[in-house]
């Protein structure tokens, strides 16, 4: 080969090569536009993947599982509000996970992470738990997550107790299991004991992203447990609810209004119970504004 | 005896020196490096997903060399005519199924051996860098599962020589062989599916009858699966290993003794 032959040839390869990392580049682009706008998957059911796993069910649920959070942290890195249709997806590929590797430990603490605070998926995160309970017998934190559930956002105080009891008589479970169990049977509905219950999931939280959202939760909690303590002096003092926060700050029942880390207001519901008018929620960005900027590379 | 052990040595060092488990060790240490990598993006039990992918990549490895390398082994001295000098020697053919049979083990479980270190090692690297995250894992039951891999290729290899005195064609006793194991590693769901309560349309007799007789004619591989309790730690009753080690051994042995007696008869120009 002649040498003006070669240089030619070098010549278009290097063209070529800046065409390539020019294409790709779009392709990369193109492929995230597409992966945000794709329609939720459809996830088969666990009879039908138990067989298609063709006897790998341990690395088929890994499979599923890194799926499953990549579609979930996907939607949270454009903070795309996830539908309905989204969520299904979610709890269906959780259940599919634990149906083939009943004993995988993370499905459980996703479903106990999001599917609870983020979309009030009660019912579907106490079934995944349940599960867990059953299968993973030697692990305390199934059954205390569901009491927690039970306790925290179902308000079934008794059967929050009940699987507190149950996490309380498994290895390793921490010591305060059986008072808080107690505590909840007698006064469920007060702020503190929630404020003690996450103190216990945060202590088996090493998610960054996650504990951040539970210590903000445990911040606004315990304001709302503070408060609820000047109520009850309140109470005892002058025979009657406060009729707002305000009366609490100028009877001097309070030094100061604590913190509302969500960004919302102190109230007082009709129940008795302290809460704030942002509902103790993240306000969600709007769709529009992501469009903007079509991201690059995953 | 000493004409069987002359065959398998053959057989083995012939299947050694194949290039193929080149490829094969390439692919079982891509896997190892995924492995690796991929570690990480879990939340906490990265070391479930660490056994998992380490006795996977030996199982798809092991494949791997029962389905190609294997079937070489087995194919070679009748395509190319060589068998008729095994049999100008003293060796009956029972002894030249036998010895081909040991040979072609001999050569999968060094093979898998060689990977097997290769595992330990990423299992005891990845052990070291998340050392907070292997709760369940123990050691004893990872060369558990992988002992019952083993088993599993040992009964493939036994299948694999089955349908090589049976057909002609060595294509046509591989796509049996994958048939049969296909069959072996999902017939455990299908008959609890069939037998379960979840269809919605009943099932035909029919087809009820069948699935029975193949559940008998067609191993059960989930019996020699392990993977799962290796990843989680679990118990394990002495029961089921003894019960497992007894039905791979009469299984091959009644492969063992079919092939010899379709070999017998065939003829060979």
């Amino acid at each position: 080969m002649s040498l003006r032959k070669i240089l030619g040839l070098l010549l278009v390869a290097t063209i070529a090569s800046g065409l390539h990392v020019f294409l790709s580049d779009r392709v990369w682009e193109q492929r995230g536009e597409v992966r945000r706008n794709i329609e939720t998957g459809y996830v088969f059911p666990s009879r039908f993947t138990r067989i298609l796993a063709l006897g790998h069910k341990g690395l088929y649920a890994d499979y599923l599982f890194l799926n499953t959070i990549t579609f979930f942290g996907g939607k949270q890195m454009y903070q795309e509000k996830l539908t309905d249709e989204d969520w299904d997806y979610l709890a269906a590929g959780l259940e599919a996970v634990t149906d083939l590797d009943p004993y995988f430990l993370d499905p459980y603490v996703l479903a106990e992470g999001i599917m609870t605070w983020e979309n009030m998926r009660f019912e579907d995160a106490n079934h995944l738990l349940e599960k867990g309970t059953k299968y993973r017998t030697w692990d305390w934190r199934m059954p205390y997550y569901l009491g927690f559930n039970y306790f925290y956002f179902l308000k079934d105080y008794a059967k929050g107790s009940e699987y507190l009891m149950e996490a309380s008589r498994r290895p390793g479970s921490p010591s305060f299991l059986p008072k808080l169990a107690a505590r909840l049977s007698y006064y469920g509905d007060q702020a503190k004991t929630g404020v003690l219950f996450l103190t216990g999931v945060l202590a088996q939280t090493a998610d960054e992203n996650l504990r951040e959202s539970l210590l903000k939760r445990k911040t606004a909690l315990e304001g709302a447990a503070s408060l609820e303590e000047g109520m009850e002096r309140f109470k005892k003092e002058q025979g009657r609810s406060p009729r707002n926060i305000e009366e609490l700050l100028e009877k001097g029942y309070i030094d100061k209004l604590p913190e509302e880390p969500y960004g919302g207001k102190w109230i007082i519901l009709q129940s008795g119970r302290v809460f704030s008018t942002s509902k103790f929620a993240d306000p969600l960005k709007k769709k529009k504004t992501e469009k903007k900027n079509p991201g690059g590379k995953p | 005896m000493n004409r069987v052990w002359a065959l398998a040595v053959i057989t083995y060092k012939e299947g050694i020196r194949n290039r193929s488990i080149f490829g094969v060790l390439a692919f079982a240490l891509f896997v190892l490096g995924l492995n690796i990598t991929v570690a990480g993006f879990f939340m906490r039990e990265v070391g479930k997903v660490t056994v998992d992918m380490n006795l996977s990549a030996l199982t798809f490895s092991g494949l791997l060399l029962v389905f190609f390398v294997a079937l070489q082994l087995m194919a070679k001295d009748i395509d190319k005519k060589t068998i008729q000098l095994v049999f100008s020697k003293p060796v009956s053919r029972g002894q030249y199924i036998a010895g081909k049979y040991v040979g072609i083990l001999l050569f999968v479980f060094v093979s898998l051996l060689v990977l097997v270190v290769f595992s330990s090692a990423t299992v005891s690297l990845l052990l070291n860098l998340y050392p907070n995250y292997f709760a369940g894992f123990s050691w004893p039951m990872f060369f558990l599962a992988v002992t019952f891999i083993l088993v599993q290729m040992a009964v493939l290899s036994a299948i694999l020589i089955l349908f090589s005195t049976l057909t002609t064609s060595s294509f046509a006793s591989l796509i049996f062989t994958i048939c049969v194991y296909l069959v072996g590693v999902t017939i455990e769901d299908v008959v609890f599916y069939v037998v379960s309560g979840f269809r919605t349309e009943a099932i035909s007799p029919v087809v009820q009858e069948v699935l029975n007789v193949v559940a008998y004619v067609v191993p059960n591989f989930s019996m020699w699966d392990f993977k799962l309790e290796a990843a989680h730690g679990l118990l394990i009753a002495p029961a089921r290993i003894g019960l497992g080690l007894g039905y791979a051994a009469i299984y091959i042995t009644i492969l063992l003794i079919l092939s010899c007696l379709f070999f017998q008869r065939r003829e060979f120009h």
